[in-house]
């Protein structure tokens, strides 16, 4: 049994730590602003295609990895300051349904730029291969993952408690009014919290590439599971959505060894049971949705 | 007046001009190409969604058939004419595109289909209509078993065939201990059954069977347990997309070295979406554009077809291709042989006649089923191509003709009634 | 509206459809695809009850409208039930799905309700995708369109005949849908809307009210399913996914959430527009796209809001006007409870 256990557990955490990272942008342009993000799985997978594109021009794997979401994030910011502020005082209803309408877009125009098959995006050398870990072989790309994960959040945190930015962040999502009147840019707040959200989804997004495949439709299988992991682990707080995706990860896994059929409905049995039981998930707070 | 809202002249003016636009356009816009007297085709597939690169492969396949006919004359004197329309990977949609073409368009005849479900909802609404249906690319048995009609015939092969083509070849090479890993869904029970009958009828055990359902994208917690298993062989059941992440996830675990792996089916295109290294194993081909045992040794036809098809898009034909083809080719050819458009009559001048084509061999649509009895293949996988030409991933190396791997008559009968009218 | 000039919009919009079968084919159209309108306005209408009255993100009717659909295909297939019937089970397949649910989603407003119904309606997608053996799973269940009516007269319903049946069952559907609007229940689902809050204090339980509305709801999204059903005579999962809920609430912004022709607008707009469009062009997706995102910014009122919204006319009371809260600068309102 514990043969068996071992390897899903550890699998389990580890597919975690890879929602943890698309919760955790989704959580970030939610919390500031309540806008709903339908596109963030687009976002995801545009930057894979990037990340794709300029591999295949010869840059390295490590470049891309940074400069496709960087360039995600200016489309991002386009977006946010076109299409996304008008909507900032309505209900989130309105940019769940526009973001919709544009990962529909999206989605036809990555099949015409990039073609309706997949195209391949693999892991540099160094990692694609697996290592041994005694109880089982695993893959160093997937344990990477797990690095960036680690690497992100402590990036996250300082840049949320140490810098000046940061802090105005942290006042913004509590009393919005108070900081604006207080003198702070609002508009560049929401624009960078925005930009925010889509790097970490476009760093997410060539992971993505690089452990599962890329096509078209891609970013609509990774956008449910983010969003379960950010209503399991709160809206509203961070560190929730790193708990949350660790959630799913290890649900998923758990359930493939005892119930097969059930894993990826798990997920959303997960998520009716929170909303109903406690709506603002493990750890998040209240008044963001009423 | 606001900046987001729109102010009442103009609404007024977009909203009349916008409406007057869209249902004004397709009654005074002419089809391109639209004449009196061509001979129209519809032509149903799913250029949207998951299916669309397979679903272009097999337009350029009818494409190519449509080019050869309008060159010789067209049929019975006229041209003929394809209109395409996006049934968008949802049979319902399919279904009010086929009701459109027949009624609006008048087309002669369907043809096309990726996605089983739309394959069968099409079938249907053909059947309602009397109007003759080839369904290129929908592999599901239900098409040419239990959900039969006389209007309906298919190309590509059934479920069925593609489990036996390969099952006895794969248990035969590598051993009769197999690990599954099957999509929880219609398609991939019905690729179990296949298999657990051909391994019932060889002496073969099943020592893991992984049903994945529907939305699975990461496929570690079933590759973790191959190693317990200790099959002789894994065998993949999942297409698509699910097929290129699982293959390379399970290089990524290193498990492409230990075990070999095969299944029944695989075509270029998701082969294309992997990096050479998760490229491996022996799988069912239906077609290939550059093998003497697929195209048959000195086919002229099957040649001239991959250099015309290669020079005009760019990339040899895949299987998709020669669906295409030879579905468009050989219903054209029923039209000319009936010599009338009458539904009924087509359908007996398709069924049961024998014919050569583009592949090895010759074949027919079955008269009792309308399936079309041709051979299919067996091909390990070259990860890289040969030097020169990276789309050649097939090392074609074993073929199985069309009777010994589809069920036979008298078990068809028991579950389809063509119901000639 | 008076009801003279309620009659004067009614009368031509309703020649209109009854004059479709031979004005369809003069834009290149199959009376089957003005059946689809008629259907989908139904579902779109159960949506429009939840949303834009009662102001509760519905996104998981789809899950009625896939329950109605098997309801109906499977009485059908298994048990060789006729036509009325077989709309008849499906509908009740929708409502006890609605009665199951409703107790769960009463307990939730604003986005969460949103969210719940998302996660219900995902559930019961995986069920229909999965269990093949009944529902044939994404092959889709193939049916034959049953006799109408009592079995020995075997009456057949070409499409033609079922255009007109649909467009029966919607002028009902339409009908009952006004009055529910129009009565002292409709008008404190708008209350509700507004200030759950105070009507509570006014001593109304409003989950009282909700879960009626929200039966409603299922059950018309449940009849909308099973005529769907007898018109493709097909089933298939993808009915229930969330894309197709997103559908709907799309159809019910482009017409006019919160009124009462504004499904029919929206239905047809959506059913027609991608049909016209994707005859046209293989790339409809990034037009429909771009349409709902325009939509969403431009007119949230939707066609017939924005056009209540510019023609003069007495105004009516603020708080009968349900579509005025989908105005772009109407203040976000904040949920009750939670």
């Amino acid at each position: 049994m514990i043969h068996d256990l071992a390897p899903q557990v550890f699998n389990g955490l580890v597919l975690g730590a890879f929602y943890a990272i698309v919760g955790i942008g989704l959580s970030l342009i939610m919390n500031l602003t309540g806008t709903i993000n339908m596109a963030h799985g687009s976002f995801m997978t545009l930057a894979g295609y990037l990340a794709f594109t300029m591999v295949s021009r010869g840059t390295s794997f490590w470049f891309a990895l940074i400069a496709a979401p960087l360039i995600a994030v200016i489309v991002g910011i386009v977006v946010e300051r076109t299409l996304v502020r008008p909507l900032y005082k309505r209900e989130p209803f309105y940019s769940l349904l526009m973001t919709f309408g544009l990962s529909l877009m999206a989605e036809e125009i990555y099949r015409l730029v990039w073609g309706a098959n997949g195209v391949p995006f693999s892991p540099p050398p160094g990692l694609a291969s697996a290592v041994s870990l005694g109880f089982m072989s695993f893959p160093k790309f997937r344990i990477f993952i797990v690095i960036v994960l680690v690497i992100a959040m402590i990036a996250l945190a300082l840049f949320l408690t140490r810098t000046r930015f940061g802090l105005r962040l942290r006042a913004a999502v509590q009393d919005t009014e108070m900081i604006a009147a207080l003198g702070t840019n609002t508009q560049l707040l929401y624009a960078v919290n925005f930009g925010l959200g889509i790097f970490l989804a476009g760093i997410a997004g060539v992971l993505a590439a690089g452990m599962l495949g890329l096509s078209p439709t891609s970013g609509n299988a990774l956008l449910m599971p983010a969003f379960v992991t950010v209503i399991i682990g709160g809206m509203g707080s961070l560190f929730g959505s790193i708990v949350g995706g660790l959630l799913i990860g290890m649900a998923i896994s758990l359930t493939t060894l005892w119930i097969p059929a059930a894993s990826e409905v798990s997920m959303y049995v997960l998520m009716a049971l929170v909303l109903m039981i406690r709506p603002r998930g493990l750890f998040g707070e209240e008044g963001i949705f009423g | 007046m606001s900046r987001s809202s729109i102010n009442r002249r103009t609404f007024v003016t977009l909203a009349g001009a916008g409406t007057a636009a869209a249902f004004g356009i397709p009654a005074y816009l002419p089809r391109i190409g639209e004449a009196a007297d061509t001979l129209k085709i519809g032509v149903i597939e799913e250029y949207t969604g998951v299916y669309a690169g397979p679903a272009e492969n097999e337009t350029a396949g009818f494409q190519m058939a449509l080019d050869a006919w309008n060159k010789r004359g067209g049929v019975m004197g006229r041209k003929v004419e394809l209109i395409k329309e996006d049934c968008q990977n949802d049979p319902g949609v399919a279904a009010q595109k086929a009701h459109k073409l027949i009624s609006q368009d008048k087309v002669a005849a369907l043809c096309g289909t990726v996605n089983s479900g739309v394959s069968l909802s099409v079938s249907g609404v053909a059947n309602s209509a009397s109007t003759i249906f080839i369904d290129s690319g929908g592999h599901t048995d239900l098409v040419t078993g239990a959900n039969c009609h006389w209007n309906t015939f298919r190309t590509c092969h059934s479920t069925w065939m593609e489990t036996h083509a390969t099952g006895y070849s794969l248990a035969k090479k590598f051993g009769k201990r197999w690990f599954l890993i099957t999509p929880d869904y219609a398609f991939g029970h019905a690729l179990e059954t296949g298999y657990k009958d051909v391994l019932a009828k060889i002496g073969g055990t099943i020592v893991g069977n992984e049903l994945t359902p529907l939305g699975t994208t990461d496929f570690s917690s079933y590759l973790t347990k191959i190693d317990a298993a200790k099959p002789d062989l894994v065998i993949v059941l999942v297409q698509g997309d699910d097929y290129t992440n699982c293959l390379k996830q399970m290089n990524q675990f290193g498990l492409l070295k230990k075990y070999p792996v095969g299944g029944p089916q695989v075509e270029i295109e998701p082969l294309l979406g992997l990096a050479p290294d998760s490229r491996s194993g022996y799988w069912g081909v239906e077609w290939y554009y550059k093998s003497d045992l697929t195209l048959g040794k000195g086919n002229t036809l099957a040649h001239e077809f991959v250099e015309q098809s290669t020079k005009q898009f760019g990339k040899p034909p895949t299987a998709r291709n020669c669906f295409g083809y030879v579905t468009l080719d050989r219903l054209l050819t029923g039209i000319a042989d009936a010599k009338a458009l009458d539904a009924v009559k087509i359908a007996h001048a398709i069924e049961g006649v024998r014919f050569t084509s583009i592949f090895n061999g010759s074949g027919y649509y079955r008269k009792e089923d309308h399936q079309l009895m041709w051979p299919m293949w067996i091909a390990k996988i070259r990860p890289n191509g040969t030097p020169g030409d990276k789309y050649d991933l097939f090392d074609v190396i074993d073929m199985q003709p069309a009777d010994s791997i589809e069920q036979t008559v008298a078990e068809k009968e028991k579950v389809c009634k063509l119901g000639y009218p | 509206m008076k009801a003279r000039t309620e009659l004067l919009v009614a009368a031509p919009v309703v020649a209109l459809f009854a004059a479709a079968p031979y004005l369809a084919p003069l834009v290149h159209l199959d009376i089957s695809i003005v059946s689809e309108v008629l259907v989908t306005a139904i579902a779109v209408m159960s949506v429009n009850l939840l949303l834009g009255y009662t102001g509760l993100p519905a996104f998981g009717n789809a899950a009625y409208f896939g329950l109605g659909a098997y309801g109906a295909a499977l009485s059908v297939q298994y048990f060789g039930f006729h036509f009325i019937e077989a709309i008849l089970i499906g509908t009740a397949l929708a409502f006890v799905g609605g009665l199951i649910l409703a107790p769960f989603l009463l307990r939730r407003r604003g986005i969460y309700f949103g969210l719940l119904s998302i996660a219900f309606g995902q559930v019961f997608y995986f069920i229909a995708y999965r269990d093949t053996d009944l529902t044939g799973g994404e092959d889709g269940m193939t049916i034959t369109r049953p006799y109408f009516g009592i079995p020995s007269a075997h009456i057949v319903i070409h499409e033609l005949s079922f255009y007109y049946v649909a467009l029966v069952v919607f002028v009902v559907a339409l009908l009952a849908f006004r009055s529910i609007v129009r009565s002292p229940f409709g008008r404190t689902l708008v209350a509700i809307r507004q200030n759950e809050a105070r009507v509570r204090f006014l001593g109304l339980n409003s989950d009282r009210f909700i879960f009626v509305a929200l039966l409603i709801s299922a059950t018309m999204a449940g009849v909308s399913g099973a005529l769907f059903a007898l018109l493709i005579n097909f089933a298939y999962p993808l009915e229930l996914d969330w894309h197709q809920s997103g559908y709907f609430v799309l159809s019910m912004i482009l017409g006019g959430a919160g009124t009462i022709w504004g499904s029919l607008a929206g239905a047809f707009i959506y059913v027609i527009g991608k049909d016209i469009i994707s005859t046209i062009t293989p790339l409809w997706q990034i037009f429909l796209g771009a349409l709902f995102v325009a939509c969403v910014l431009g007119f949230p009122r939707g066609i017939l809001g924005s056009l209540a919204a510019i023609w003069p006319r007495p105004a009516a009371p603020a708080e009968l006007d349900a579509n005025a809260a989908f105005d772009a600068h109407a203040p976000a309102e904040a949920p009750y409870g939670s």
